[in-house]
């Protein structure tokens, strides 16, 4: 089974910021995922994390891969605590967004309550 | 002959911010050549700063003369102006120094890197707050937000950032401002592509932004920033306010307010408060044994 390991810090940098790392991050994972082999994220020194990036590296996976799937194949090692804190606020908003088809109704919904408010 | 607009003192309330976007109204409307007056400007916050700064650049940009009457200025404004840089940008003149001013600054595109040095270096870890490295990444991982979201929803490519330190308050002060098209403006393009309601006041399109979740770009699953950073300065005692077109938002730990003014302004201007007191800051814990997704 395939193994993709990849050192964060060297692929991007210790600050992990913008979508367009992200997508660089989803695009040499997720094949292997998809497929079911294991990747594995080290972020050893990375210090600065951002939302954009989680939503594009990780957040994305949701699309098409079951999260049972990305809990037993996807290892996050040397995460600081910072880092954990936004990736679990981008999970748990992804996990909605893909997952659950009324999330996005919902988003809209508020919206029409908050225009027919004003 | 030259107009000459007076610079009123501006602090960092509501009614500051008003006089502020009121001014700047005036002078896109106004014929140039333009002279800023400075006679009855006893005190400028980071907020009039930042955004004197993204005036002069959009004047400058339409081709339109902008001056600055520096002999009018107070010594103490002066002082403060040269150095934390302002006067080398506009006025091309005295180097910046150290002191109690965090440099003023103008990005011209999203530079992450550069952001984050900024925000470490020159705003963060200079001695008045005992930041540990992990709170060092943690206050930043929070605060490169507002940079993500004023350029992604700005549609301009500049951004101006002034910050603070008040030593008498213990508080820490950035601002940043774009002079883009604002977050209502998104808002309303993303109704009318969607076809949801006809329209919608610019507070309620504030308070609708800054729900979790919400996003006016497609794709993919977006729109934390805002909620994020909110949360932040919620648990760390911080505030924030953030005024674009005729709406505002004020945010501290026990309140949060979507609010209206009679005077308006394109863009869109952040001002954060942080307590330079490391024991209040809250750190996430460590990293949870829970399934991830």
């Amino acid at each position: 089974m395939t193994v993709t390991i990849l050192k964060i810090k060297t692929k991007i940098g210790k600050n992990c910021i913008t979508i367009g790392d992200g997508q660089k991050i989803y695009r040499a994972i997720h094949k292997t995922l998809i497929r079911k082999g294991t990747a594995i994220l080290d972020f050893e020194g990375v210090e600065v994390f951002a939302s954009p990036f989680f939503n594009a590296a990780i957040g994305q996976l949701l699309k098409d891969i079951e999260p049972d799937v990305l809990n037993k194949h996807l290892k996050v090692e040397s995460l600081s605590p910072t880092g954990m804190g936004t990736l679990e606020r981008v999970i748990e908003n992804s996990k909605k967004y893909y997952c659950d088809p009324n999330y996005q109704k919902s988003i809209i919904s508020l919206l029409q309550e908050y225009s027919e408010a004003s | 002959m030259a107009q000459t607009f007076s610079v009123p003192t501006i602090n960092d309330g509501p009614s500051d911010f008003c006089r502020l976007f009121k001014l700047y109204n005036s002078i896109i409307r106004a014929d140039p050549p333009i002279v800023l007056d400075f006679s009855h400007c006893n005190f400028l916050r980071p907020n009039a700063v930042a955004f004197l700064g993204g005036l002069a650049r959009t004047m400058q940009s339409d081709s339109k003369m902008l001056g600055f009457d520096w002999g009018t200025l107070h010594d103490d404004i002066q002082t403060n102006l040269a150095q934390n840089g302002f006067l080398s940008h506009v006025g091309g003149f005295t180097s910046p120094w150290a002191g109690n001013s965090i440099p003023y600054r103008e990005d011209n595109g999203l530079n992450s890197d550069s952001i984050v040095y900024y925000l470490k270096t020159k705003w963060l870890q200079r001695g008045w707050i005992n930041v540990s490295p992990l709170l060092a990444d943690n206050i930043t991982t929070n605060l490169v937000e507002i940079y993500l979201n004023a350029f992604e929803h700005s549609k301009s490519e500049r951004v101006f950032t002034c910050g603070q330190y008040y030593p008498q308050l213990n508080q820490l002060i950035l601002s940043v401002a774009d002079f883009g098209v604002g977050i209502p403006y998104n808002v309303r393009e993303f109704m009318k592509r969607t076809k949801t309601g006809a329209d919608i006041k610019s507070d309620y399109a504030l308070r609708w932004a800054f729900a979790p979740g919400t996003t006016t770009v497609g794709g993919m699953s977006r729109g934390m920033g805002l909620d994020i950073l909110k949360n932040f300065v919620k648990v760390n005692k911080g505030s924030l306010s953030l005024f674009s077109h005729d709406a505002y938002v004020i945010v501290d730990s026990d309140s949060e307010k979507y609010l209206t003014h009679d005077c308006s302004f394109h863009g869109t201007i952040m001002h954060i408060t942080l307590q330079c007191d490391e024991t209040l800051y809250i750190l996430p814990e460590e990293l949870s044994q829970k399934k991830m997704f």
